[in-house]
């Protein structure tokens, strides 16, 4: 049992200590530095957005008031679709450096489209990004091990460890209150500055308390794995110093070895397609209806669209210039052919992703980042689903455009009051991963 | 005299490494680490070598391969290259895997590179990966602590440093026996690294680059054996300096880089290239659109024509004034295109720049530095890469746009969309295709890398004089 006097007076030892509080110090500026550089980096982001999607409504209205026809406007009409950083993607910038958040995309093939990039600097992304969810599984299990490797032996190097053990009422309790008196000092440290970015940017309550649960976790199971090397018989001669090592070889194990070790073997066992594989794909399915006989391309995109089944004569004397409906039709053709390959690439993706999350079970601090790019949404999936929302609004598009082409009703700019717009979507609630 | 005291004190401590297992351990694991690394990317490497070596033949045939087509289809045809990676690169693959090696090049649009091989990770190599560059420039130097740290401090807790002293051995012979052996004890990092070089400087890489990419190694090992014996000389107890390093290894390979990245993209923020993609747009609309002869920005052009060949309109003239239209506009546009790309790529150069400025405050950034400008694997190669890509671009794009306006009859042409017949008949033969210049990239001259890195070499200058300081006081400082 702990009682209130014995943390008093361990909490009056451990503020006495220069270096603990130095510690403290370093923890709290380095957390609230990694918070307000996720920060303006994610307003930075949203900022953007608004600029993109002003200039993307002149644009398109530009090209609607030039064009006097459906098969025109489709070509030349682009639009903009984004993932907008959640309210929690400033502690956990994730895979947003790496993958793309915004696409302009329009009518054309959509595989052609969706690979484009326009990611971040690579050499920053290289460097890696400095937010709150590398402080807290990186660099968080090193403060601790730094501060409480020595816990006993400090005391057994300054002859108190017995007169402490005798004096106090339960020697158990004072070692267990002084481990509290440094842990949840560290706890606050960290996780005030987090609260109060998260209540400047809006976050939920439920949001903010998953990744402060998350926090304190990775902090109790740091502590723990600390805690029992440094308690274990087998170690019981050991040096302070010598104990750290073995903390620090656990800390390198968990976070580096365990992750590249599952790269490579995730790598070696998921086949992946290659990339440029499905681009030329779909650009040889594309170009080489050129030169095919007609039917061929209607056929193929029949198939997938029976409903414009007959509908794919032309109208010389009205289309003047070449046919619209099949220009768009070997554009469908093309992803056609390729979505065989490309499913098989978001798949392979997945995949690795859920190898990856079996792998972090394993690992302390991938499970943090994992679960905190989770619930900021800006992990793997999250960015997948960007893709998959983009895969969906092109879909809709070729909608509204093979209804306007096959259908083939006069040119009216009032039609454009349907075209679909894009809307990002937001995760409603937190889905429970197989990882939690 | 200096050396043979300092070679048997190297000895001494290398028999208590041995003796002791976390030493031995840490050893071991670090030299395994180090090959594992160097297997795997050496694989992995050439693997990619030969896969974009077989994609970039192929979409050259293909190109080639190509029917008898309208010339302006090619254009929208496009092709693609790829990215062969360097040999350095075994080493230190640096932004290669975050970039995306693959483009495609095709009439009217510069198109970002695809497909990088991040994307396909989960998220595990973020921190960390199984690179050697990685292992040499973060983790290296945490064994290198991790063996080192009480190498002299111990001595003095066991009361043996004094003996040593007053049995005649010099401070120097000391610390110098002392990073004798830590010194040694890092090559089992450090030969495999080496040994892999060699290896490279056998490709065609040129052997200066080489020298200098091995010998900036070299020194930043040298730096920490340093660092390292020095604090353990310094500071009184075992477990004073060990906290010392900790942090000092925290700060400066594991903390500053990331700073670094995160300081460049908060206060020199790019805009993307979607932004800057509007502003093309705006500027090219005035330019007139390439497809369209009839555009007004073209009169001026047609007038001219008209009067150079002296005649009347544009049906008598000997050439194709469609394929002149592409010609001409597609030229215009790239000089805007290229304007907006250089800008883009200036900013990320700043962008990269600033963050390396962190080589002043941490020795691994500027040899971060070094390794990916020298090994080829840095934001200058990668531009580099864009810039080559754009070359071939308008080459082929132009070259199709000759043909378009040579041998392609005006009025055949105008006629295509009358009827199949007419379509079948403007078109030029599959013989014309043969016009893409091979693509072989290669990375600067290693003169020009060398000159990049010089900077970053100054400022490991810098490191290596602060660290000779900090031997000389911790010699200056060394008490019984």
């Amino acid at each position: 049992m702990i009682r209130f006097n014995d943390i008093k007076r361990e909490a009056g030892f451990v503020f006495g200590h220069r270096q603990i509080k130095l510690t403290l110090l370093v923890v709290f500026l380095l957390s609230s530095l990694s918070l307000w550089s996720g920060y303006s980096e994610m307003q930075e982001q949203q900022a953007t957005i608004e600029r993109l999607l002003e200039k993307d409504e002149t644009e398109r209205n530009a090209v609607l008031t030039h064009q006097s026809n459906y098969g025109m406007v489709a070509y030349y009409a682009f639009h903009l679709t984004y993932a907008p950083p959640s309210p929690l993607a400033f502690a956990a910038v994730g895979e947003r450096d790496v993958f793309p958040w915004k696409h302009r995309i329009r009518m054309l093939a959509l595989e052609g489209q969706i690979y484009e990039s326009d990611t971040d600097n690579p050499e920053l992304a290289f460097l890696g990004r400095f937010d709150f969810a590398f402080v807290t599984s990186v660099l968080l299990p090193l403060f601790i091990i730094l501060l409480l490797y020595d816990l006993k032996a400090k005391e057994r190097e300054a002859r108190r460890f017995d007169l402490l053990n005798v004096t106090a009422r339960n020697s158990h309790a004072i070692w267990s209150s002084r481990v509290l008196v440094t842990l949840v000092p560290l706890a606050l440290v960290t996780l005030i500055p987090f609260i109060a970015f998260s209540v400047v940017n809006g976050a939920s309550v439920f949001q903010t308390v998953t990744v402060c649960t998350i926090v304190i976790g990775s902090i109790i199971v740091w502590s723990a794995i600390v805690l029992a090397i440094g308690a274990a018989k087998r170690f019981a001669n050991f040096s302070a110093t010598h104990l750290a090592s073995i903390m620090l070889g656990v800390w390198l194990v968990t976070t580096v070895i365990v992750p590249v070790t599952g790269h490579t073997i995730i790598n070696a066992s998921v086949d992946t397609p290659e990339g440029g594989d499905i681009v030329l794909t779909q650009r040889e399915a594309v170009n080489s209806a050129w030169d095919k006989p007609v039917e061929q391309t209607w056929e193929a995109f029949i198939e997938t669209h029976p409903l414009w089944a007959d509908k794919t004569d032309f109208d010389p004397q009205r289309d003047s210039s070449f046919n619209w409906k099949w220009y768009y039709a070997f554009q469908q053709v093309g992803d056609q052919t390729a979505k065989e390959l490309s499913e098989a690439y978001q798949a392979s993706t997945l995949r690795k992703d859920k190898i990856a999350s079996y792998v972090a079970l394993l690992s302390p601090p991938l499970l943090t980042q994992r679960l905190l790019t989770n619930a900021a949404d800006t992990d793997v999936k999250a960015m997948v689903n960007y893709e998959n929302n983009v895969r969906e609004f092109h879909a809709s598009l070729r909608k509204f455009y093979y209804h306007h082409l096959f259908e083939a009703p006069e040119f009216s700019s009032a039609s454009f009051k349907q075209l679909p717009q894009f809307s990002p979507k937001i995760r409603k609630t937190q889905e429970n991963t197989n990882e939690d | 005299m200096i050396l043979n005291v300092a070679k048997i004190i190297c000895a001494e401590q290398w028999r208590y490494w041995m003796r002791t297992k976390v030493a031995a351990t840490v050893l071991l694991l670090g030299a395994m680490l180090t090959i594992a690394a160097l297997v795997v990317n050496a694989f992995h490497i050439d693997e990619a070598a030969h896969t974009r070596d077989h994609l970039q033949t192929e979409a050259e045939q293909r190109f080639e391969a190509q029917p008898d087509k309208h010339p302006h289809r090619m254009v929208h045809y496009g092709h693609y290259v790829f990215r062969a990676p360097t040999p350095l690169s075994v080493i230190e693959p640096g932004v290669d895997t975050y970039t995306g090696n693959a483009i495609f090049l095709e009439g009217h649009r510069q198109n970002s590179a695809m497909f990088a091989e991040q994307r396909q990770s989960a998220g595990l190599t973020r921190f960390s990966s199984l690179t050697p560059s990685f292992l040499a420039l973060v983790l290296a130097p945490l064994f290198i602590i991790l063996i080192g740290y009480g190498s002299v401090s111990r001595e003095r807790e066991a009361g043996t440093l004094t003996l040593l002293l007053s049995q005649g051995t010099t401070r120097w012979q000391l610390l110098l026996g002392k990073l004798l052996a830590l010194i040694t004890a890092s090559c089992l990092f450090l030969l495999p690294l080496l040994l892999a070089c060699l290896y490279v400087a056998f490709s065609n890489e040129s052997a200066l680059v080489v020298i200098l990419f091995c010998l900036s190694y070299v020194v930043y090992f040298l730096l920490w054996a340093t660092v390292v014996t020095a604090c353990s000389a310094i500071f009184e107890k075992s477990s004073v300096s060990f906290t010392v390093l900790v942090v000092i290894w925290m700060s400066a390979c594991v903390l500053l880089p990331r700073l670094g990245s995160s300081v460049a993209t908060n206060i020199a923020p790019s805009i993307g290239k979607l932004e800057a993609d509007f502003k093309v747009e705006e500027k090219l609309r005035s330019l007139g659109d390439g497809h369209d002869v009839n555009d007004p920005a073209f009169k001026k052009l047609k007038e001219d024509l008209l009067a150079k060949y002296n005649v009347d309109s544009v049906d008598d003239l000997p050439v194709n004034f469609r394929g002149i239209v592409a010609q001409y506009s597609e030229g215009r546009q790239a000089k805007v295109l290229n304007e907006f790309a250089e800008t883009r790529m200036t900013e990320e150069l700043e962008q990269a720049q600033i963050a390396r400025q962190f080589g002043w405050l941490s020795p691994t950034v500027a040899v971060r530095s070094i390794s990916t400008i020298l090994a080829g694997t840095s934001l200058e190669t990668h531009h580099r890469f864009l810039r080559e890509a754009e070359t071939l671009r308008l080459e082929f794009v132009q070259a199709l746009n000759k043909v378009h306006a040579e041998k392609l009859d005006y009025k055949l042409d105008m006629n295509r969309n009358a009827s199949e017949e007419a379509a079948d008949k403007a078109v030029v033969g599959a013989d014309n295709w043969a016009i893409l210049a091979e693509f072989d990239f290669k990375p600067e001259t290693g003169s020009t890398r060398i000159s990049n890195a010089l900077i970053y070499f100054i400022q490991l200058l810098l490191w290596m004089g602060l660290t000779a300081l900090l031997l000389q006081a911790a010699v200056r400082r060394l008490n019984p």
